[in-house]
């Protein structure tokens, strides 16, 4: 394979932080995104706490009535057609495109694509089809399949950059982002594209986040800081968060030819299926063990070779166990025990975007040489013996990294990462 | 993305309709307020000039600041099909009235626009739900 992709730019609107800075700042200090919320001013609900975005005041479903900072300046056009992630999606795409030192002009000539991956927005969703309801089916929003599908980020992030080439969405839940920036990968391998923007979105809201609730599957645990506890033996539940990361992923050569900046090298990817169950992950995580070995053998690396693993753990009982005894599965064997921890304890888990979320937290330990800690990992469950989790952040270089996400369906992806220049 | 509250019950389509001129400048209010109170031509006039500047993409350079009666809607003002869309939905809200596809595909200008809501508002005054 010998054309090989580079990170180039990222840019983020997050429960951390909505800028790399802050979030660089937020994964070595593991300051916290998440806080007390109540939803539909329903005290009796059950979940307390979210990865809120702060800055954002998107409650409403016009944008007219929508707040975001001043830095950001989006004509009408960009605006009537986005659900609220779709506006943190512009917001770190901008951001994304200043880190590249990329104009839009630069993404025009068909060589740039743009892979997306977002639910849609439930809570626009609702609205449009409670109208149609109310006029019997008479009348009906002309915004609301653009701006409320699953794919509204790819329409209208294409539509704004003018991108020309590959155009996607992705849709496996968690695991959604992940497959975009895999296939992005591949599509640069291939010499289909030499650029391409990998995008993750979504909403946070009642409608957003309560059918998780629904299924049990979310924290109950009303202190904010404490709620997302990733391996611990004492969580109980994801805490749901949202938001937007971009990725800019480049060919090597032409990223060096114009002297852009370079984070880290996505070396490989692979993904594997559970085949088990609709939501539940395969009790001894067989997909993603097989996930993990196709990603290792994609980018020509050993399991000795990876010194820190960016693990999905959402802090759910059954999930992080799956994904403890795959690592163990993988690892084990040969005697490596890398580093392991999950963002997502500060984060909250971002749904769809939380691949290319993490993936971009990965390229920023690569290049600023620290590994983040595990947010209230207190106690480890016994799934995770004889791994070696992280509870604090460490001032360790990493040099190769595996990133894990799965999703609904068993889906599982993994990206593996190496810090660029290698030596 | 803007919503106007299309589903909006009879009895407070009112308050939806002020709603929906929330964000006009005060004078375009007043107007509107005067208009649902006297129906006057020249304050509907004012308020679809302002409907239409609200609409505009904001992509074609030196679109026109004030639209005045020449003004093509998509080839001087920038308007797509989508955009034209929006605001025939948004003025159906607000005016409560209904408009069909092959009415608006004969207006091409600003001016054709205030005559045919004017011809339209004339005709729906005496039973509007506002």
């Amino acid at each position: 394979m010998s054309r090989r992709a580079v990170v180039t730019g990222l840019g983020f609107i997050t429960s951390i932080g909505n800028d790399r800075a802050t979030v660089t700042e937020s994964l070595r200090t593991l300051r916290s995104g998440i806080e007390t919320i109540e939803f539909l001013k329903n005290p009796a609900i059950t979940v307390k706490v979210a990865g809120t975005i702060k800055e954002f005041v998107t409650e409403s479903p016009s944008w007219r009535d929508w707040r975001y900072p001043e830095r950001y300046d989006f004509p009408r056009e960009a605006l009537r057609s986005i659900p609220p992630h779709g506006l943190y999606a512009m917001c770190a795409t901008e951001q994304a495109l200043l880190d590249a030192g990329l104009q839009r002009s630069d993404l025009t000539d068909g060589t740039t694509g743009l892979y997306c991956a977002s639910a849609g927005s439930p809570s626009l969703t609702h609205l449009h089809v409670q109208q149609m309801h109310a006029t019997r089916g008479e009348r009906g929003n002309p915004m609301s399949v653009v701006a409320a599908i699953a794919g509204t980020l790819n329409f209208n992030l294409a539509a704004r950059y003018g991108i020309r080439g590959a155009v996607s969405g992705f849709v496996a839940a968690c695991a959604s982002s992940s497959h975009a920036l895999g296939c992005a990968l591949d599509d640069i391998r291939l010499g289909r594209q030499t650029r391409m923007l990998i995008v993750g979105g979504e909403d946070l809201n009642a409608e957003s986040v309560l059918g998780f609730a629904a299924m049990r599957a979310l924290s109950t645990n009303p202190t904010a800081a404490q709620a997302s506890r990733p391996f611990d033996r004492e969580r109980d539940g994801f805490v749901v968060s949202g938001g937007a990361t971009c990725l800019i992923l480049e060919e090597l050569e032409t990223a060096r030819r114009r002297g852009a900046p370079i984070y880290a090298e996505l070396a490989g990817w692979g993904q594997a299926a559970d085949g088990y169950n609709v939501a539940v992950s395969h009790p001894e995580g067989l997909g993603l063990a097989d996930a993990i070995q196709r990603a290792l053998a994609d980018a020509q690396v050993k399991p000795c070779d990876i010194d820190y693993v960016s693990a999905h753990a959402t802090s759910t009982a059954t999930g992080d166990r799956s994904e403890a005894l795959a690592i163990k599965s993988v690892f084990s064997p040969s005697g490596s025990r890398p580093t392991i921890s999950s963002t997502k304890g500060i984060t909250g888990h971002p749904l769809s975007m939380a691949g290319v979320m993490e993936a971009a937290f990965c390229s920023i330990a690569l290049r600023d040489g620290f590994i983040p800690g595990n947010k209230n990992l207190v106690v480890a469950d016994e799934a995770c013996d004889g791994l070696n989790l992280a509870q604090e952040t460490m001032e360790t270089a990493p040099t190769v990294i595996l990133n894990n996400t799965s999703g609904f369906g068993g889906s599982n992806v993994c990206h593996v990462l190496r810090r660029f220049p290698a030596e | 993305m803007e919503q106007p509250l299309s589903s909006t019950p009879p009895s407070s389509a009112s308050t939806a309709a002020s709603t929906l001129v929330r964000h006009f400048p005060v004078e375009v209010r007043d107007a509107f307020d005067r208009f649902r109170a006297g129906r006057s031509p020249a304050d509907a006039d004012i308020v679809v000039l302002a409907v239409v500047n609200d609409h505009m993409p904001n992509k074609v350079a030196g679109a026109t600041a004030t639209p005045i009666d020449p003004t093509r809607l998509i080839e001087d003002l920038g308007f797509d099909s989508i955009a034209i869309t929006e605001m025939v939905f948004f003025l159906e809200d607000l005016f409560q009235v209904r408009i069909a596809n092959e009415e608006i595909l004969r207006v091409r200008t600003v001016g054709e626009l205030r005559s045919f809501l004017r011809e339209k508002l004339g005709a729906s005054a005496p039973t509007s739900r506002a």
